[in-house]
């Protein structure tokens, strides 16, 4: 296991949100100001490096049988103490957030990593494992965050920056509300993931072709 | 231990998540009794301010006796320019918790959102500190008697994909003024 390759596959080859489709209800829920973005993807990543770290470190001791609900129990618990201390010291993270904080134990992504790389490697590599896969996840959440706000509120940085406003890009009353919105969600997925995978299928042939001209 | 299957091992399993849901159970504890004080601070704080929001010169005391509406009205504070009532109507995904100033003459004061579950970008709107969200709470200032959105026939623009919220706070707007009416 390298960082490096690591750090590509939470970002690119194994993007939890854009390759792997995983934790898309709070993808898809959450995603209507970059605020929202880079609260809920810093919360998950700090849950999937606290969660990892403690399972690897557990994975010998935990019998195959009873993991899943091992790993759930370990998982609950640190989202409700995220929880519990963004409603003490960030308080309008929590309120922004609401009830998705709570939601975070059933983010596939979180279980999913526990699954496929924490309870088969050490602790070190698990917690690198969560740090990329949350950056990864983070940045997936600001793209569709970016893309939202600005074709749904015509704003750009909603509830972070200019006093909570965000900078205005497009005047009002020409961003369509359907935007923020669920069906918003979805249509805004759809398409930066064919862009995504648009994207990662031309350098991966690019590279091929280098390859091939060697 | 590798045979499975026997009394002992089944022992085992079970003994092991035990262990690990009660580690899990007491460090959340722990976690909840350093939180707490500051949470419920933060919460009395937002009443506090709530309340100086809605009824300009705060209030002298806490009503006992009122009529609560069926539940809607939760607290009375009587001041020396109305009333501020902490009222709880239903909205799109839970209770919102929301108080209303009312002038002596039955007319709101202000409205203003102390917690609330409602949709980011959506419902939301209605609690937030921008221009849409103050927009929408400066319609029910001077409103008296019975307020509704202009769906269901009344003067007050709903927010925006937020019908539910804006009804749900009208509802609470209208057991305020009920409320106050049946004070005297």
């Amino acid at each position: 296991m390298n960082f490096k390759k690591q750090f590509k596959d939470g970002l690119l080859d194994k993007n939890p949100v854009f390759v792997q489709l995983l934790g898309m209800c709070s993808t898809l829920a959450i995603t209507t100001s970059l605020f929202n973005g880079i609260g809920m993807g810093l919360a998950v990543t700090i849950i999937t490096i606290c969660s990892n770290v403690l399972i690897s470190a557990l994975r010998k001791v935990i019998p195959n049988q009873i993991r899943i609900a091992a790993y759930i129990t370990i998982i609950a618990g640190f989202v409700t103490v995220v929880d519990l201390l963004l409603k003490a010291y960030i308080p309008a993270l929590s309120e922004s957030l609401g009830v998705f904080i709570p939601l975070i134990v059933v983010n596939c992504m979180v279980l999913g990593r526990a699954e496929a790389f924490a309870s088969k490697n050490g602790v070190l590599a698990s917690a690198v494992d969560g740090l990329c896969q949350g950056i990864g996840y983070t940045v997936a959440l600001v793209i569709v965050c970016v893309v939202r706000e600005f074709l749904g509120s015509g704003t750009f940085g909603g509830g972070l920056l200019n006093g909570g406003e965000g900078i205005r890009i497009l005047p009002e009353g020409v961003p369509a509300m359907q935007m923020v919105m669920p069906v918003g969600g979805f249509l805004a997925m759809g398409c930066i993931l064919a862009g995504f995978q648009y994207m990662t299928r031309k350098m991966e042939n690019a590279r091929k072709d280098k390859e091939a001209a060697k | 231990m590798k045979t499975e299957n026997t009394a002992l091992y089944i022992l085992r399993l079970a003994l092991t998540l035990f262990i690990i849901a009660a580690v899990v159970a007491a460090a959340l504890a722990g976690v909840n009794s350093i939180t707490k004080p500051v949470i419920d601070q933060l919460n009395a704080e937002k009443t506090q301010k709530a309340i100086e929001a809605v009824l300009p010169g705060g209030f002298d005391e806490e009503l006992a006796n009122f009529d609560n509406q069926g539940g809607l009205v939760s607290k009375v504070y009587k001041g020396a320019n109305g009333y501020a009532l902490e009222v709880l109507p239903s909205g799109f995904d839970n209770t919102i918790t929301m108080m209303v100033g009312v002038d002596t003459e039955g007319k709101v004061l202000g409205i203003s959102i102390v917690s609330h579950t409602e949709t980011a970008g959506l419902g939301a709107v209605a609690a937030a500190q921008t221009s849409a969200g103050e927009a929408f709470r400066g319609q029910f200032v001077g409103q008296s008697g019975s307020v509704g959105v202009t769906k269901d026939g009344g003067t007050l623009d709903a927010i925006t994909g937020a019908t539910i919220t804006s009804r749900a706070i009208c509802v609470g707007v209208n057991a305020a003024l009920a409320c106050v009416a049946g004070l005297g």
